[in-house]
């Protein structure tokens, strides 16, 4: 790992006389502030520093290029397949390993249309930091996709014969698409002397070297001299050409005997020199046999190593196994004279021709893309079973956790995005083993604006059954609410976590505001409370108090009083509401209707007795007492005639 | 024309989508408001349609920068529509017609900071119910407000019409209206009135659900049906308002909006925070469709027939409309959807 430091200039004053301190904020920001070190043996004082100007507080976060409007589209769609993988792998199908490809593909088409967006943007735009800025993407991705598909033909896609030829031309075709659209324009424009053309023979060898043997022998047959014997000796070569076409060609025995067959015969026919008439052809002719010396006048029109490699095995080697490519790779480096300017793509490139896919993974972790295509790759290669091995050889090697790794950072950063989070969710998901645990710590840090999005957040806790979490934004919501003075909707926070403590907190507030106040707010609220009331007793007490003064208010005072003397029996009563209630008997006690029995009449004096020593009652208790005795003797007469009867 | 799904992503989370109103022909154009941007917009599409290629698009036609989430966007006729916003304002938007230029969207009246909590705080204003040119805005702050699309002032704000926040609202005559809070309590305001009580509340369930979609049976509007955070789907006679006429568990996930298809009011289309979209429809459909299904008490699980639009998205879906044989719906993953000849 390189270790670069890099350094950030704070543009502050104050920070630049006092020094600055740095904090984390939720997920993925620092915050640097002005800060003044103090030790214990200072004066406590105010740092000479403060004022009473304003002062600026910084937010740092990481420039992550995945968020972009044109990548997220790349995010999100990726997300899809990504999930699709991993349905895949769960799913019993029988031929995972072709869906897995099929699945690969579609993940390259993404990158293809990423690419494709940026193009036309790049069209748009005319500033140019932001040309620069994309040109930069473009040049990220386009590897990342010549990667990418070299990797899927060597470790996901399967190869009928082992036979990898094909398929690495055909990757040196998408990416070399020159000589194949040269091709094209010459044939479609005007043909006669198509040889005047500056581009002719760049352009027959070009496609030569990518095994376009047709297009070769098309362009060669527009030649003004192709009618003469050399040129026809050509074609007729080349028709004989054999070609391995791995399944339903002959089988591999058979093809290399025919190719000895045929080189030999050119060979032949290189030695009587039949071809040095024309030196564009005798060059073909010995590039087709694999002469050195011709290889060597070649290497200059490949702009890349891995375009020479696929030409030199298409003539020399058709019939290379995978396995061998490391060696033949290297090969071709060193012809080309490339050893000491290898670059980054060409290193991952060659590693993973030498089917080092550690060191691949360890080349493409620190591509500036933020972990996409790692985590994506590592994904895919270790459900195509290529990590597994690499357990055996390297000490300690985990594929599992390997894959996890990647794949949480990707997630982490995503999280620290307003919109993305949501696809962080999905890729913690498929963690097994440190996920959730993530996810606890990374939902309630998530920035919430509205009530609907505090919803949503409580969903995906739900989900996951992270009843902690649910608890822990609906008590924030609700502390919010609460701050705003709407303590109806902070009750509906709580009750909808079943958080007893902090309902309590709350109908204590309740309470504690009518104290205050004389008046019960929410009644909207208190009127509909049902069963939810049963998370704590101080709601039960508060809907049921609040009935009683329903009750009262609407001058139904029996009903009133057997609530009163029922609260009074129950145990739930706050303390410092005790006075409240007792004070409420006192009208009902003196009403011209008797209310209580002689039996509530003792338990009002009961409580009373037990009660006494509260403050507040110290001016009513003696107010209380005479009208306790008073309708206890009215009771008591009542009780007597009843009896008597 | 077949049943055909197109998607596009858009690198933003649509929060509402909605098709703009035309008389005579299929829409083609419609407005996008998203949510959870640093710079969210509302934006106006046109489904370009390339009758050689049979592939169809949305082509960006014009953006408004919008302060705040979108959070609920309805037209007013063919060329306004309101918009209302997490900060607590609405707007009145104008789709200007391009006579010279191009088409663009154009704010004539902002409804600054509607909704607001007492400490200063602002809230979101959470919904909006369209009649006619009245508009109401309902907020976190419990508050609703009766706008105008000719005036730009608020003409009647009921304060504390809610203790908890008020999350839906709809029009249910052009003098009453009907909102649902937080913790599912819904109320019945009669705007004529003028002391500010509710005239009937009824509960959703006993059980702190939150309903998340209002909408009315577009030729009996005393049948509501609303949709909850726990993905039921519930059913009111409103003449009779104690009890729901029926409960459906119909999604995994919240339901996000639910939409009576106008033209055969038999069916309905709801869209879920699991990421699904669906069509309802009775059951042997035909020409003996009948609105009472709805309305029915019992069994009717067994009379209804549900269609799935298409495979269930991993992300929310948050909002959809429907314009004759055509279902647009906008979801989180950051992208929307074309549904073509949903009546196949």
């Amino acid at each position: 790992m390189t270790k670069e430091v890099k350094t950030f200039l704070i543009p502050n004053d104050l920070c630049r006389r006092a020094g600055i301190a740095v904090t984390w904020l939720p997920i993925d920001q620092i915050s640097v502030f002005a800060y003044e070190r103090k030790n214990i043996h200072q004066k406590d004082q105010p740092s000479h520093f403060s004022s009473n100007n304003q002062t600026s507080i910084f937010h740092l976060r990481q420039d992550v290029v995945l968020f972009h409007p044109i990548l997220r589209k790349l995010v999100n769609e990726s997300h899809g397949v990504f999930l699709a993988v991993q349905t895949l792998m769960t799913s019993k199908t029988v031929n995972q390993r072709i869906e897995l490809f099929k699945l690969s593909r579609q993940y390259r088409s993404i990158i293809r249309a990423c690419l494709e967006n940026l193009q036309d943007e790049i069209m748009k735009s005319g500033d140019g930091v932001e040309k620069e800025e994309l040109q930069n993407y473009i040049t990220v991705f386009y590897s990342i996709e010549c990667i990418w598909h070299l990797c899927e033909i060597l470790f996901v896609e399967v190869m009928p014969g082992n036979l990898v030829l094909t398929q690495l031309l055909e990757w040196i075709r998408f990416h070399f698409p020159k000589y194949e659209r040269n091709a094209a324009t010459m044939l479609s424009g005007d043909l006669t002397g198509l040889e005047s053309q500056p581009e002719y023979w760049e352009t027959v060898l070009g496609n030569l070297l990518q095994g376009r043997i047709k297009v070769v022998r098309v362009l060669l047959r527009q030649h003004s001299a192709s009618d003469s014997s050399i040129f026809k000796l050509v074609d007729h070569v080349f028709k004989a050409m054999p070609l391995c076409n791995g399944s339903n060609g002959p089988s591999i025995n058979d093809f290399n005997m025919q190719w000895r067959h045929w080189t030999m015969d050119v060979q032949s026919k290189i030695d009587a020199k039949l071809f040095t008439s024309e030196k564009h052809l005798d060059l073909m002719m010995r590039l087709v046999v694999g002469e050195e010396q011709a290889w060597i006048e070649i290497q200059d029109q490949c702009e890349a190593w891995y375009e020479y490699l696929a030409g030199w095995l298409f003539f020399t080697e058709p019939t290379v196994k995978p396995f061998e490519l490391g060696q033949f790779a290297k090969r071709s480096i060193t012809k080309m004279r490339m050893n000491h300017h290898m670059k980054h793509l060409d290193r991952v490139l060659l590693a993973a021709m030498e089917f080092d896919i550690f060191q691949v993974i360890k080349e493409i972790q620190y591509m500036p893309e933020n972990g996409w295509f790692v985590s994506h790759l590592t994904d895919l290669l270790h459900h195509c079973e290529r990590l597994s091995s690499l357990e055996k050889e390297v000490e300690n090697f985990s594929a599992e956790k390997l894959r996890e790794s990647f794949i949480l950072d990707y997630a982490v950063t995503l999280m620290g995005h307003k919109s993305l989070w949501q696809v962080g969710l999905t890729y913690l998901d498929n963690c097994p083993n440190d996920g959730l645990q993530v996810i606890e710590l990374l939902l309630p840090r998530i920035h919430i604006d509205t009530e609907s999005k505090a919803l949503k957040i409580i969903r995906e806790a739900k989900n996951r059954g992270l009843n902690s979490v649910v608890q822990c934004i609906c008590k924030v919501q609700g502390m919010i609410s609460m701050k705003r003075g709407r303590l109806g909707n902070a009750l509906s926070w709580a009750l909808k976590s079943q958080d007893g403590p902090f309902t309590s907190f709350l109908a204590d507030k309740f309470l504690q505001e009518y104290i205050k106040s004389g008046r019960l707010d929410s009644k909207d609220l208190l009127d509909n409370l049902g069963s939810c009331m049963l998370v704590s007793d101080r709601l039960i007490f508060l809907g049921k108090y609040y009935e009683f003064q329903k009750l009262y208010q609407s001058g139904e005072y029996r009903e009133a009083s057997m609530l009163l003397i029922s609260l009074m029996a129950s145990k739930i009563i706050p303390k410092y509401f005790w006075y409240i209630l007792l004070l409420e008997a006192i009208p009902l006690l003196e009403s011209e209707e008797l209310l209580f029995s002689s039996n509530d009449t003792f338990t009002i004096i009961h409580c009373l007795e037990e009660k006494e020593h509260l403050p507040e009652l110290k001016e009513k208790i003696e107010i209380l007492r005479l009208a306790a005795a008073r309708n206890l003797s009215r009771a008591l007469t009542y009780e007597a005639q009843t009896i008597n009867y | 024309m077949s049943h055909s799904l197109h998607g596009t992503f858009v690198s933003e989370k649509i929060n509402k989508i909605r098709w703009r109103p035309d008389e005579f022909n299929n829409s083609h154009f419609f407005i996008t408001g998203s949510v959870d941007n640093d710079q969210n917009n509302v934006k106006l599409w046109d489904f370009y349609e390339n009758e050689e290629e049979d592939d169809i698009y949305p082509f960006l036609v014009s953006t408004f920068p919008y302060c705040g989430d979108v959070t609920e966007a309805k037209f007013l006729n063919a060329d306004y529509f309101v918009t209302s916003s997490s900060s607590g304002s609405a707007h009145l938007i104008q789709i200007v017609p391009a006579y010279t230029e191009s088409i663009s969207l154009k704010n004539t009246i902002t409804w600054e900071k509607g909704h607001h909590f007492k400490n200063g705080d602002p809230s979101s204003c959470t919904g909006l119910a369209v009649y006619d040119n009245d508009i109401i805005t309902i907020g976190e702050d419990g508050c609703i407000n009766l706008l105008n699309a000719k005036a730009p002032k608020v003409l009647r704000r009921i304060d504390d019409a809610d203790s908890c926040s008020i999350h839906c609202v709809i029009f249910l005559k052009h003098n009453e209206i009907l909102t649902s809070n937080l913790r599912g309590q819904m109320k019945i305001w009669d705007l004529r009135s003028q002391n500010n009580v509710a005239s009937s509340t009824f509960m959703i369930s006993g059980d702190q659900v939150t309903p998340t979609c209002l909408t009315y049976h577009p030729t009996q509007r005393h049948l509501v049906v609303t949709g909850d955070d726990l993905g039921a789907l519930t059913t009111w006679d409103l003449r009779n308002s104690t009890y729901p006429v029926n409960v459906l568990d119909a999604h995994d996930g919240g339901v996000a909006e639910v939409l009576f298809d106008a033209d055969r009011p038999d069916r309905l289309f709801s869209c879920s925070g699991a990421g699904q979209l669906w069509r309802w429809g009775t059951r042997g459909a035909g020409g003996n469709a009948t609105p009472d299904v709805w309305l029915a008490p019992d069994n009717v699980k067994g009379k209804l027939d549900v269609f799935a639009l298409m495979p269930t998205l991993h992300q929310p879906i948050n909002s959809l409309d429907l314009n004759r044989n055509r279902v647009i719906c906008g979801c989180d993953n950051e992208a929307i959807y074309l549904i073509n000849g949903v009546d196949m």
